[in-house]
């Protein structure tokens, strides 16, 4: 084991193509199919390697589980050399997609702009080295090249997260990009243009506090795709249940992963709160202000381990898992405090005895 | 019979409504050249091609066969114009060839079908069997969608009393697809293609390529080796439907022999059916002899071509006899005829752009380039020659829509569906009913209303007296009988718009609008009886035994009366008179004589006997007296539906005083108008009647009012009672000067928290008052309070003041506690 491998060990999360290298490299050695120029397998691998399969005999885990004709969709866009949005509600897998598409089609998922209030026209296209431009003046050692103009370079994908919480104009910077395919770089006359493979992949938020609407003529360069939340129980309890042991075993967490029954009660929890009625739709139940998503419930999941670990014995208690319910669906005001206290004293009391230690957990905390 | 072999006969195994299996079967055809092209359609109907090949027919036709006794059970073959089997009808009569049906005959497959029913069990059991057997039957002629017995649209709503337990097609195709195994086999088929659904499969393998010869030989090899994968398991679980199947190849190829036999030869005969059968009919052996023929069940039934539509052709329609997107279909037929197949997707994306365009939903050309582009990959994904319709649809969802359906979905709709509704030559469809709506038509002088365009027609029911023969004297009434039958039956030719007041009575105001629809809708009235008074009687028997209301019995009686069917008005009273022996519903009561009231009312202009209505309105009306007081001791929201009651039995006690014991029902208002423990508004409101017909004296009004309105009485009573007595006749109330004496001192007399309560009841008396009235009112308050009435009546009818808005909202947040 080199050092660069030790290292790589140590990284607190490693990146798609890092994860799942052997199941790239196993896919890539099985691959027949025609690969698309800038490409390092076949589309019908890509997909392989997102929904899930076999290559050469070594099993693909799915990394995108529910709807397959999206990924399908999302990889015909980049076939196309277009730009791909996902957009959905927060913890709709949007990122996690992005990044294993690039990793798939590209093999780097690094090449990252992150969209916030601070993202400049800088970020998206590119800034100088201060120093070496008072010294010399614009010359192309000095010149501080984006993510976007570095993927453009080499041929690869760059994403772009939360392109909708960065102002308008920083997201209208990548029109000309998207549209003309080039930067052009008028200190130095001269001009990027983007190799055959370049594409960007953007990721944004339908609802949350925040965002910019985007502009049309920006949308219009983009092939948008809604995420959905996982549309049954079954799909969301397997995405929890697949993530948590992942993440699990990243972290070594020494904590048992959660029985079937305790992923059950949180995953029925948060889509009852998330639709606003039990699974029956039988009963209205009022939903709190934030977004409770899938994303959401991993990391409750991931929380209630740790916490085992850390101060029990290694099991998921319900204690653990109240605690962690507590802190997901009460975020900030009374409002959600007054939701959650009536879901327990309305929904979860009658659930029988099976429920009946959750129940006693969280109206610990909620007396 | 002979039993010979016929190997020598070209079968053509096709999907049903598959534009891919038409073009191959027409080149085919013109390779072979046959001398007899035999097509899977009811035997009986070949009489029928002959209309079906001519040049005025526009598909989408299809042949209609129904039982000609109840229950009406009927079957459908649709054709639309990319059906392989119009196609090959089409190039026989081009060609000069023969051609004929040679499926079991309409009246035997009816036959076969109830007796499915019969064995069936009732309920739940019914329908996994049934669900079961229409899928088979779909999916095992090579998918095609459905075949005759499933387009049976006995479970269509409008005859309700014939159906049977079957649910309808649409319906229980979904519940065949979760429910049995060899239906998940298609399904499998399709998911180990990668395909999200068969359709999908069937699309991209079998309707694109048109290299020669392919579709034949593949759709073979795939349905011959599904045939032989499902036979087993359909032998045991679903005996009916392979007994079924086994009958019908039979009858067919006693129809190749017969062909055979009147010296086409062999391989001059093409046979076109569902890919299932193809296996089957390659050789004769087994050909129904004429001893098994003539024990094969059979019932009456009649047989009518009628113009279809894409609409009902399509899913969507609940109709189920169809495929998913005809208007697709169809623009994929004429791109193959036209040799751009491979432009339909510029076509499909381009037209959807463009209906968005209309709808104010701007689209630009570079998206829809876009749309095809991913179209395209999302085909090649699928190792597909070119886009299939779910790649067109996710494609136009993801550009044109931006990533919304919602967007998109409406002119996906009208894409994939299409308002294609077909035609038949002049008297080619002629049903009884047909003919006796043309007749109507035609004597009524309304044919020329028989447009596409919409017209408005003003009916006088009121005879005129200036012509003379007495059928043009009534013209206008026998009009508005007929259109009245129309509605009652649904068939979509008229609708009646409200009438002004005064010419309530007389005047009727109808659009006019023929439409293809109408014409179906007239075919399927044939369901129904011969005539369109036969039918709509039928039809309001029908409903008559569904209802169980009252409220609907007295609409239905309305209606009787509106169509001018005396006949059915005697069953309706029946019907009504039963539901109203058990009732102690006043109001329910109520608006039954309301309905009955305007019918004998109204009865002499239509040229109705009302006299049967007259017995049982005095019925009813007597019963609503006795449970008067009984149903007045309700909370106040019950009381409003009373208030109302009340009202309109004192209209029908007027209006009829001859009929109705009018003295049971005064006396009983009296009661009510005394009693304490009923609601206080109804008392109210039977004291202001009473005082309108003067049977309450002045005084004893006035000490009723006293009593009402005595210093301690709470304030949701008396305020409550004196609200319902502000209900009727005010110019009266406003005028008694004692009244408002006594109203003023008690509100005086009442305490804060009373007043509070009085003042919401009072406020909502009052709010029905006009302007007028309550300036009447508050000058008969200055003058007892002693204020000018000029003023009081400014400060009554002016603008509130800021402070007083606050204090009215104050009042919005008033605690009614428990009343």
């Amino acid at each position: 084991m080199n050092g660069n491998e030790q290292q790589l060990q140590d990284v607190l999360r490693l990146p798609a193509e890092q994860l799942y290298r052997h199941e790239l490299e196993a896919l890539k050695a099985a691959d027949k199919g025609k690969v698309p120029a800038g490409w390092q397998m076949s589309p019908q691998a890509v997909l392989t390697f997102i929904t899930g399969g076999e290559a050469g005999g070594t099993p693909i885990t799915p990394k995108y589980i529910g709807n397959k004709r999206l990924v399908e969709m999302a990889i015909a866009t980049l076939v196309t050399d277009r730009a791909l949005l996902l957009i959905g509600e927060p913890g709709t897998a949007k990122s996690w997609l992005s990044e294993n598409l690039t990793a798939a089609i590209y093999g780097n998922s690094g090449l990252v702009v992150q969209g916030t209030a601070g993202t400049t026209e800088e970020h998206v296209r590119y800034s100088w080295n201060y120093a070496m431009l008072l010294a010399n003046g614009p010359t192309p050692e000095a010149l501080v090249q984006s993510p976007i103009m570095r993927a453009m370079e080499a041929g690869g994908i760059a994403r772009f997260e939360e392109i909708s919480r960065s102002a308008s104009e920083v997201q209208d910077a990548l029109i000309s990009i998207l549209s003309e395919k080039t930067i052009s770089i008028a200190e130095l006359g001269k001009e990027m243009n983007a190799r055959k493979g370049f594409s960007i992949i953007a990721t944004a938020n339908t609802r949350d506090r925040g965002v910019n609407e985007m502009s049309a003529a920006l949308k219009r360069r983009f092939n948008i795709i809604v995420l959905p939340a996982p549309s049954d129980l079954e799909t969301e309890i397997e995405i929890v249940r697949k993530r948590v042991s992942e993440i699990a075993a990243q972290y070594d967490l020494q904590a048992a992963a959660p029985a079937h029954d305790a992923l059950l009660k949180v995953v029925t929890i948060f889509r009852e709160l998330r639709s606003g009625m039990s699974l029956d739709k039988k009963e209205k139940i009022k939903s709190p202000g934030g977004a409770i998503s899938t994303a959401e419930a991993i990391s409750l999941l991931t929380g209630s381990m740790a916490l085992a670990a850390s101060f029990g014995d290694g099991e998921i208690r319900d204690a653990d898992l109240a605690a962690g319910l507590q802190g997901a669906i009460v975020k900030d005001d009374d409002k959600d405090k007054l939701v959650w206290q009536e879901y327990i004293n309305n929904v979860m009391k009658k659930r029988g005895s099976d429920w009946r230690g959750l129940y006693a957990a969280c109206k610990e905390l909620n007396p | 019979m002979s039993a010979v072999g016929t190997a020598g006969v070209h079968v053509f195994g096709v999907r049903h409504l598959s534009p891919g299996g038409a073009w191959h079967l027409l080149r085919f055809l013109d390779e072979v050249k046959p001398t007899a092209v035999l097509v899977e359609g009811p035997s009986d109907a070949s009489s029928e091609i002959r209309h079906i090949v001519r040049n005025e027919t526009v598909p989408p036709i299809a042949i209609l066969a129904y039982t000609d006794q109840v229950p009406v059970h009927t079957v459908l073959w649709p054709f639309a114009s990319y059906s392989p089997e119009y196609a090959a009808l089409k190039w026989a009569d081009r060609n000069g060839a023969e051609s004929a049906f040679i499926d079991l005959p309409s009246s035997v497959t009816l036959a076969l079908r109830s007796a499915r029913q019969k064995e069936a069990p009732e309920g739940a059991g019914d329908k996994l069997p049934d669900g079961e057997s229409e899928a088979l039957d779909e999916d095992a002629n090579a998918g095609q969608p459905r075949d005759a017995e499933e387009q049976s649209s006995n479970a269509d709503s409008k005859q309700p009393g014939s159906t049977d337990a079957i649910p309808s097609a649409g319906a229980d195709d979904e519940s065949s697809r979760s429910g049995s195994p060899e239906v998940s086999l298609y399904e499998r088929v399709a998911a180990l293609a990668g395909e999200p659904d068969y359709d999908t499969y069937w699309e991209r393998h079998y309707e694109h390529n048109l290299s020669p010869d392919v579709y034949r030989q593949t759709v073979k090899a795939f349905s011959s080796s599904m045939r032989s994968l499902t036979i087993a398991g359909e032998r045991e679980q679903a005996v009916h439907e392979f007994a079924h199947n086994a009958v019908r190849e039979s009858y067919m190829k006693r129809g190749i022999q017969e062909m055979i036999d009147a010296g086409h030869k062999p391989d001059k005969i093409v046979v076109v059916c569902g890919a299932y059968h193809a296996e089957a009919l390659e050789n004769t052996d087994g050909a129904m002899t004429d001893a098994e023929l003539k024990t094969l069940p059979s019932v009456s039934s009649k047989l009518t071509m009628m113009p279809y539509s894409y609409f009902r052709l399509s899913s969507l329609s609940g109709y189920g006899a169809g495929n998913n997107a005809p208007g697709y279909y169809e623009a994929m037929w004429q791109a193959m005829q036209e040799g751009t197949l491979e432009g339909l997707p510029h076509v499909y994306l381009s037209a959807v752009a463009a209906r968005l365009r209309e709808s104010g939903t701007f689209r630009s050309t570079a998206e829809v380039i876009e749309a095809v582009r991913m179209a395209e990959s999302l085909a090649a994904l699928h190792g597909g020659s070119q886009p299939a319709l779910v790649d067109l649809r996710d494609a136009a969802k993801t550009l044109l829509g931006r990533g919304e359906l919602s967007v998109v979905a409406d002119a996906l709709a009208f894409m994939d569906v299409g308002t294609g509704i077909g035609a038949l030559a002049e008297g080619v469809s002629q049903t009884p009913v047909q003919d006796d709506l043309n007749r109507q038509l035609k004597e009524l002088k309304l044919d020329k209303y028989r447009t596409t365009v919409a017209q408005e027609l003003t009916l006088d029911l009121r005879e005129n007296r200036r012509v003379k023969s007495e059928a043009a004297a009534f013209l206008d009434l026998n009009r508005s009988f007929l259109l009245h039958r129309l509605a009652l039956i649904g068939i979509s030719l008229a609708q009646v718009k409200p009438s002004s007041q005064q010419e309530a009575s007389w005047a009727e105001h109808w659009v006019l609008q023929w439409s293809p629809e109408a014409e179906i809708q007239t075919v399927e009235a044939s369901l129904m009886g011969e005539t369109i008074e036969i039918a709509a009687a039928r039809t309001l028997s029908q409903k008559l035994a569904a209802c169980t209301a009252i409220a609907e019995a007295s609409s239905l009686i309305r209606t009787a009366c509106l169509c001018g069917m005396a006949s059915q008005l005697a069953a309706s009273l029946t019907a009504l008179d039963a539901l109203a022996a058990d009732s102690r519903d006043v109001v329910q009561l109520a608006a039954a004589i309301s309905e009955l009231s305007k019918a004998v009312s109204y009865g002499d202009v239509r040229r109705m006997d009302t006299a049967p209505l007259l017995p049982l309105l005095e019925k009813l009306f007597l019963r609503a007296s006795l449970f008067l007081l009984e149903a007045s001791g309700c909370n106040d929201e019950a009381a409003m539906g009373m208030m109302e009651a009340i009202g309109s039995l004192h209209n029908a006690a007027q209006e009829h005083a001859g009929q109705v014991d009018e003295e049971l029902w005064l006396a009983k208002l009296t009661e009510l108008s005394s009693r304490d423990d009923r609601n206080p508004r109804l008392s109210g409101l039977a004291c202001a009647i009473l005082m309108e017909r003067g049977v309450l004296s002045a005084e004893a009004c006035e000490q009723e009012v006293s009593r009402r309105l005595s210093p301690g009485i709470p304030a949701e009573l008396g305020a409550g009672w004196f609200e319902g007595l502000a209900q009727r006749n005010r110019y009266a109330l406003v005028s008694r000067i004692a009244l408002w004496e006594q109203l003023n001192a008690y509100i005086a007399g009442l305490e804060k928290e009373q007043f509070a309560r009085a003042l919401v009841f009072l406020r909502r008396a009052f709010s029905v008052f006009a302007p007028r009235e309550k300036t009447m009112v508050a000058e008969v308050l200055g003058e007892l309070w002693g204020v000018d009435a000029g003023q009081a009546a400014e400060l009554l009818s002016g603008e509130l003041n800021e402070q007083e808005e606050k204090q009215i909202e104050e009042l919005n947040e008033f605690d009614f506690e428990d009343f």
